[in-house]
């Protein structure tokens, strides 16, 4: 660690500095959290009675060069996150610097070709997912229009790197700009090619060391008129198994299509996908979220009320179909439904399904299936019907209702014994109202609550009907206090009708926020679009502070 | 000269993909090996759907490289491997009322946190454990390359088990460990004993089998989890260890119950136990970093 | 490790680096609504003030206060010129809901795409809301985490100061 960290600064003294130009800057961040053991929820408690995950961003740039580094620190890592997050080290740093049009990037970088649907390296710190390559990246702007960028490197897993070398290149071509057409629409052109190498060592089967993943898409922009299409394919990958039947030699192929409209007042958006066997890992033997370097976004609305987020989709990039359908309308300020300030309402559906019969293609020596394009099965993985409203009353009172019916296949997503838990239908409604008491002062009281109903289960234990509710004062610009309250009180098991209280109070400063909360958490699944993890039910003490600079 | 540049790394990368097409079978392989063994720990659970593809991993492996493998199905962990609770759902059928669960088995779990890293995982010899967490936990389809390159390493120690009935139901079982090579550091040696061919219930994929055929059941341990120390001195070249182990037939089944894990339906140690389908098993490790040097395995009565 | 950080600060001040006061936006590019690339260092309201708003469509906070500043944003802009950047850090899930929101809400500001959070990162953003105000040479000279109720209110007078 000592080596990087001087390393880093050797490469900054090299550099005659123009001091005006320079600066220095980044964030940092804290989670502390104490476990106490409470066996009505299941919770446990830590050995090492408080957990950390923290981290610090540097940043320091001089005119066209800058250079970066994350230190992190697990100590332990947060029961929610992956036990091999352990211990501390700077496991992000690069440089870059850029050049008539040319940047170049060596050491650790994230990106995404297109939509992501064959590669994408990010992170999300909430879902402790950080996929970074390390490795070398060049992005090139090529005459008018026209840019091209390239990377060689390996994928982080915790606090190493994945087997698989990546290879990748995308280009994109603003057609217009390029041959300088003065159409009112637009057209934009884009291909990627990925390919990951990773040594053979099956000694029965065969097995490609190089696995190539290309897509191509295509952008159509006229007015408030926006169409994006986007197809990736997949060539064989099959994994290092020694059974036929786990061998799967079949290509993989993805699309996603959105057509949107929208004007002052007036938004549409819809939009289908499919994905069949479209996993691409960065090592082909390894399950688990930190290997998985595309991305195939869900397609349902990210909903941020706690009930309407309590059963979340999340893709099977090895296959699904899916549309939504999304609303957006302003009744205008004066119309009967407007009122004073004008009224807004968002409509959203969505529903996915699975693929037909085998629900993926399938190819070895005595199997040869692939679905048809827009087949799809009667297995229904989730759908969403809801509508939000948005409304301001008056100077004091504003308010956002939802109203939602949810499908959640529960033995298919948690990939529980079908017909165990069945699919979950249920039915929310939410009121979130705010008033203002004075200049600064607000009151936010929030009641949820939803119904459920089992389709096809056998099961006792289902959590059924929920109720929530929140209140929350907080004093601009620096005080916020909220007391919240979720009652399972139509678990099944009688045993289980339990209150998960919460109190949270903070603080903020500028750029800094410092948060204290105290109570029970509810074990679930936690999803950041689309990509989930299991939270562990808990119970303790919580301090966060971040803070940028 | 950039653009040059960059269009040879299109075309460097357009010839990187190996497209195939069948058949995939590759029959030329060749099997090395210089008399090492390899242990594969299965941690499974019998309501656990993708753990028979894990079993049927190991059945394939066999297939391949014969003898030289040696497996274990060690059921552990609380949400699948767990009886099915009669207080929570109706159990009409008779579903899952066993528990294969042990407390050595657990011991072994909890140690090298499998369960906890999601069912069906392994370890392949105990090899890349540290102990601040390390690379243990292997999935399945990564337990063929491994294994492969297990059969490959050195070997430290030869291992013979002869078992002989004394009397009535009582059975001696000698390991003799000999050491084929000098060695510094500390060793010790696991026995246990496992049973294949137990019919019961387990959860395939999508298909509850009334009929599954259990193999390589982890069910009793002759030693503690942790083994018996190999020698108290130095080992050269040549040594032999001799440890003798003595177990009843008759009390296995009682002695069992007694060390499972069962919380809440009583004896869950459902079928099996036919002395005809038990198998010796002993290991030995490196203290240091639970390594597994050598591992044998022997049916229990002598055919 | 801490050792390491603390020996890299007092070399970097040692090496004789020394730092502005003055913090530049980042040379980071985004998308427009139009499809077309943005360097965000290209920003620009003729020597007026510049608001720097990171937000989502999924984030409660951001829209509340995004909406609040909307309707005083004519106001605003009568008084003091200012602009407000509005960069969408929706990822590919819920990017194409931006331009149906944004303009089905009347908003009159630039909104910027950040898909994969690379401006977010660059200007350290760790959550959102995250407002910067930026002054008529471009630096970023004053930023706030979060949004409270009536948070727009300090922010106007962050502006108002700027244009004294």
């Amino acid at each position: 660690m000592k080596k990087q960290a001087l390393t880093i600064l050797l490469i900054l003294c090299s550099f005659k500095l123009a001091a005006q130009n320079s600066e220095i800057h980044g964030d940092f961040s804290l989670n502390l959290q104490s476990y106490i053991e409470d066996e009505t929820i299941n919770a446990t408690a830590a050995d090492e009675v408080v957990l950390n995950n923290a981290f610090l961003n540097l940043i320091y740039s001089s005119n066209n060069f800058t250079v970066g580094l994350r230190y992190e620190s697990y100590l332990n890592a947060l029961l929610d996150y992956d036990s091999e997050f352990k211990g501390n080290g700077i496991p992000y740093r690069y440089a870059t610097y850029s050049i008539d049009g040319l940047e170049i990037t060596a050491g650790n970088f994230y990106e995404q070709f297109g939509s992501g649907l064959i590669f994408r390296s990010y992170e999300e710190k909430g879902l402790g997912i950080d996929n970074a390559m390390d490795g070398v990246r060049l992005k090139y702007r090529i005459g008018k229009g026209i840019s091209l960028k390239s990377f060689i490197g390996k994928s982080r897993t915790f606090f190493t790197y994945a087997d698989g070398i990546f290879r990748g290149i995308d280009g994109e071509v603003d057609v217009n700009e390029t041959f300088g057409l003065e159409n009112q629409t637009k057209y934009i052109l884009g291909g990627s090619f990925i390919s990951r190498y990773e040594q053979r060592s099956n000694p029965k089967f065969i097995i490609p060391q190089n696995v190539a993943a290309y897509a191509g898409r295509l952008n159509i922009l006229n007015g408030g008129w926006n169409y994006y299409g986007e197809y990736a394919y997949k060539i064989n990958d099959p994994i290092n198994s020694l059974q036929e039947r786990e061998m799967n030699y079949a290509s993989g192929s993805a699309f996603t299509n959105s057509i949107t409209y929208s004007q002052r007042g007036f938004g549409v958006t819809a939009e289908i996908h499919r994905a069949d066997n479209m996993l691409l890992l960065s090592e082909r033997d390894r399950i688990g979220k930190a290997y998985i370097m595309n991305y195939i976004p869900t397609l349902s609305k990210p909903h941020a009320y706690t009930l309407l987020a309590i059963y979340p989709c999340a893709t099977q990039a090895m296959g699904e179909l899916g549309v939504q359908l999304d609303l957006f309308y302003k009744f205008k300020k004066g119309t009967l439904l407007g009122g004073k300030y004008g009224t807004k309402i968002n409509l959203n559906l969505s529903r996915i399904n699975a693929l037909d019969s085998i629900g993926n293609s399938m190819l070895h020596d005595n199997i040869d299936h692939t679905p048809a394009l827009l087949s799809f099965d009667e297995e229904l993985y989730f759908s969403d019907i809801n509508l939000e409203i948005n409304k301001k009353v008056n100077k004091k009172v504003k308010y956002n209702a939802v109203f939602a019916h949810q499908k959640y296949n529960k033995d298919f997503l948690e990939g529980k014994t079908p017909g165990e838990y069945g699919t979950l239908s249920s039915t929310i409604g939410i009121i979130d109202l705010s008033y203002k008491i004075k200049k600064g002062h607000t009151i936010r009281i929030e009641t949820q609550a939803l119904f459920a109903k089992e389709i096809d289960s056998v099961s006792k234990k289902q959590e059924g009907d929920w109720i929530m509710a929140l209140a929350e004062y907080t004093i601009s610009p620096n005080w916020f206090f909220a007391i919240q309250d979720m009652y399972n009180y139509g678990n099944e098991d009688e045993s289980k009708r339990l209150h998960y209280m919460n109190i949270n109070f903070g603080f903020l400063k500028g750029a800094t926020r410092f948060e204290i909360g105290y109570g029970k958490k509810r074990e679930g699944i936690f999803c950041v679009g689309g990509v989930c993890k299991v939270v562990p039910s808990s119970n303790g003490l919580n301090l966060s502070i971040t803070s940028s600079f | 000269m950039k653009k040059s540049f960059c269009f040879i790394i299109l075309i460097g990368f357009l010839n990187s993909c190996d497209d195939l097409e069948g058949p995939y079978i590759d029959d030329t392989f060749v099997i090395n090996g210089n008399g090492k063994n390899v242990l594969i720990e299965d941690f499974t659970a019998h309501r656990c759907s993708n753990c028979p593809n894990a079993a049927r991993e190991i059945e394939a492996i066999h297939d391949v490289y014969g003898s030289k493998i040696i497996s274990l199905a060690i059921h552990a962990g609380f949400q699948f491997a767990y009886p099915y609770d009669t207080t929570i759902a109706v159990n009409p059928d008779q579903k899952f009322t066993y528990d294969f669960r042990t407390i050595w088995g657990a011991e072994i779990d909890t140690k090298f946190g499998l369960s906890a890293g999601g069912l069906p995982n392994g370890m392949i010899n105990r090899i890349d454990w540290t102990e601040n967490g390390g690379d243990h936990r292997k999935d399945f389809s990564q337990w063929a390359s491994i294994t492969a390159d297990e059969l490959d390493k050195e070997v430290q120690f030869g291992i013979n088990i002869n078992s002989t009935l004394v009397s009535g139901d009582t059975i001696n079982i000698t390991i003799d460990t000999e050491a084929l090579t000098s060695l510094s550091g500390n060793y010790k040696l696991v026995v246990c004993l496992s049973e294949n061919n137990i019919i019961n219930w387990q959860t395939d994929g999508t298909y509850e089998d009334s009929d599954y055929v259990h193999s390589h059941v982890l069910r009793s341990l002759l030693t503690t989890s942790w083994g018996d120390d190999l020698t108290s001195a130095s080992i050269y070249n040549g040594d032999i260890f001799n440890h003798t182990y003595s177990i009843d037939l008759s009390d296995l089944e009682d002695n069992n119950i007694q060390n499972s894990l069962n919380m809440n339906q009583g004896n869950g140690n459902a079928g099996g136990w036919d002395a005809n389908n038990l198998y010796v098993i002993a290991y030995v490790y490196d203290v240091s970093n639970y390594e597994i040097l050598q591992v044998e395995e022997k049916s229990l009565l002598t055919k | 490790m801490k050792k390491s950080i603390i020996l890299l600060t007092t070399l970097l001040l040692s090496c004789g680096i020394t730092f502005s006061q003055k913090r530049n936006l980042p040379n980071i590019e985004v998308k427009t609504l139009k499809g077309n690339s943005f360097n965000i260092q290209d920003l620009n309201n003729e020597g007026n003030p510049m608001v720097i708003s990171f937000w989502a469509t999924w984030c409660k906070p951001c829209k509340k206060e995004l909406n609040a500043i909307a309707e005083v944003y004519g106001e605003w802009q009568n008084e003091t010129g200012v602009k407000l950047i509005a960069i969408s850090i929706d990822d590919t899930r819920s990017m194409s809901k931006v331009a149906p929101y944004v303009n089905s809400s009347d908003w009159e500001y630039d909104v910027y795409l950040d898909s994969n959070s690379d401006l977010k990162r660059a200007m350290g953003v760790s959550t959102v809301p995250h407002t910067f105000l930026i002054n008529g040479e471009g630096n970023i000279v004053w930023h706030h985490k979060g949004y409270i109720d009536g948070d727009e209110e300090e922010l106007y007078e962050q502006i108002e100061h700027l244009v004294k």
